[in-house]
């Protein structure tokens, strides 16, 4: 069938572009941001909470682009349905990149210190965590609503891994209360990570909304 | 292909339908202008017609109260069936039918006569008593939010009116003879906004006391007034079928044939 709104499927593939570009920048934010802190690499952790302010911008710039599609186009069924979910996947984008942030500011800190003990669990984390940002980017790219569920079933994983790490740590701090610096530090950094997975499932419920325009909760 | 239509039925709860179109065939002469259109109203609730230009959208409200009659060469063959009587047949009075089911036309088309004149012109012709009369035009001009605005010229002609005033002038008029259905044929499409919002206001007033169908171009209005909502189409032989009916939300919101998305998110039509 013909379409008559050519002009309007022009801004909608914008925004979706915006959207995956954004995606790949917070993406490569939490890859630098561990890669600073295992590598111990202060310029890199700099250059992280330095390019959240690019993540902001797009943000702002992406939020402005829906609104005015939404108050000129008036969009309904599924076309209303896609910007409402980029609005609400581009703000979880947001937080994840300033997990990022987080992430990138425990990693001066920690290299600053002496390492607490060689980091295993916590890269494995990350690594668990990066390749859902990843594949969520790919389902919302092909608003796969399967792909999407079986992402979100994933973040327990990530929460095995996360109260593995909890109670390593907590050893830690019990065991010699000068580890309690370093160790509350890491904490707080796998809590970063453990909320870009829960953001995840976010943006995963996102993509099936997308297709059956009910709102589910896959956590 | 037309799809099975019915308003959702909730287990248990106690549905009332007002009009009952089924397998309705319409023909302007040899043109068939519907075909097996198929719609349940539900009493008290403001259903609505969308499709594109053409589709068969005011054929098919005019099937409800046979304005059709009018055109000369027409043929209808299904049943519409109000109270569980199809008007349709023979035996059908259309006066009382028409009575029983008011219409609101797309243009305001008051007689040239005074605002209480307009008004009273059924209950008049009904042969109701002076008193009764003067209280129905009162009624009916209060039900429609005119009352203030012209209760000092009564007598004053209703086409010094504005376009909007003149439309619920229309609408107090259908009203005056105690309808149970109102029918309305894009009764905003002449308005300007604040109008326009003034009369679907007034259809969420009345929807507690008739059952409204109307034919609606804009589907923002369709979907901010309507409780249902019905999608219409033309077939290969460019006769009009119903393709989806259902709660506004769902179709607005989800519709379940493709064709129903792509006209109201604007692809086509």
């Amino acid at each position: 069938m013909a379409t008559t709104r050519t002009l309007f499927d022009q801004e909608l593939a914008e925004l979706k572009s915006g959207v995956v570009r954004m995606g790949s920048m917070v993406e490569q934010a939490i890859a630098d941001s561990m890669r600073a802190l295992v590598d111990r690499d202060n310029a890199l952790a700099k250059m992280v909470i330095a390019r959240d302010q690019d993540v902001n911008e797009l943000h702002r710039q992406l939020r402005e682009r829906a609104f005015m599609i939404m108050a000129t186009q008036q969009p309904v069924a599924r076309d209303l349905r896609l910007i409402v979910s980029f609005q609400h996947m581009v703000l979880e984008l947001e937080r994840m990149g300033d997990h990022a942030v987080g992430i990138a500011r425990a990693a001066v800190r920690l290299n600053d210190l002496p390492q607490l003990k060689p980091y295993v669990d916590l890269p494995k984390m990350a690594e668990l965590t990066e390749s859902q940002v990843h594949e969520i980017l790919g389902a919302v790219i092909e608003a796969d609503q399967d792909r999407a569920r079986a992402i979100a079933e994933r973040d327990d994983e990530v929460d095995v891994l996360y109260h593995k790490i909890w109670e390593e740590l907590v050893r830690f701090m019990v065991d010699d209360p000068t580890n309690v610096q370093r160790a509350a530090i890491l904490l707080f950094l796998a809590k970063d990570l453990e909320r870009i997975a829960d953001r995840v499932t976010n943006i995963a419920e996102d993509v099936v909304f997308l297709h059956t325009g009910r709102i589910v909760e896959l956590s | 292909m037309q799809t099975e239509v019915a308003p959702p039925a909730v287990p248990g709860s106690n549905i009332e339908i007002k009009l009952d179109a089924r397998k309705v065939n319409f023909f302007y002469g040899d043109f068939q202008a519907l075909h097996e259109a198929s719609l349940s109203v539900q009493a008290r609730k403001i259903t609505a017609l969308i499709g594109p230009s053409g589709c068969g959208k005011t054929t098919f409200l005019r099937m409800f109260n046979r304005m059709y009659d009018l055109v000369p060469g027409t043929r209808a063959t299904g049943e519409v069936l109000i109270d569980g009587h199809n008007v349709l047949s023979p035996d059908t009075d259309v006066i009382n039918l028409r009575r029983q089911v008011g219409m609101l036309f797309q243009r305001a088309n008051p007689f040239p006569k005074s605002i209480f004149d307009n008004v009273a012109y059924g209950p008049h012709m009904l042969g109701w008593s002076k008193q009764r009369i003067n209280e129905v035009v009162e009624e009916s001009l209060k039900d429609t939010g005119l009352w203030n605005e012209v209760k000092d010229r009564l007598g004053r002609s209703a086409l010094n009116l504005s376009g909007g005033q003149q439309q619920r002038l229309c609408l107090a008029r259908a009203l005056a003879v105690k309808p149970e259905v109102v029918l309305m044929d894009e009764p905003a499409s002449a308005l300007d906004p604040i109008a326009t919002l003034r009369i679907e206001e007034l259809m969420q007033e009345l929807k507690e006391r008739y059952t409204i169908v109307i034919v609606t171009h804009n589907m923002q209005q369709a979907a901010r007034a309507s409780d249902f909502t019905a999608f219409m189409l033309m077939n290969q032989k460019r006769a009009g079928e119903v393709i989806e009916y259902g709660p506004t939300d769902d179709i607005f919101n989800r519709p379940k044939d493709s064709r129903t998305e792509d006209y109201i998110t604007g692809r086509f039509g």
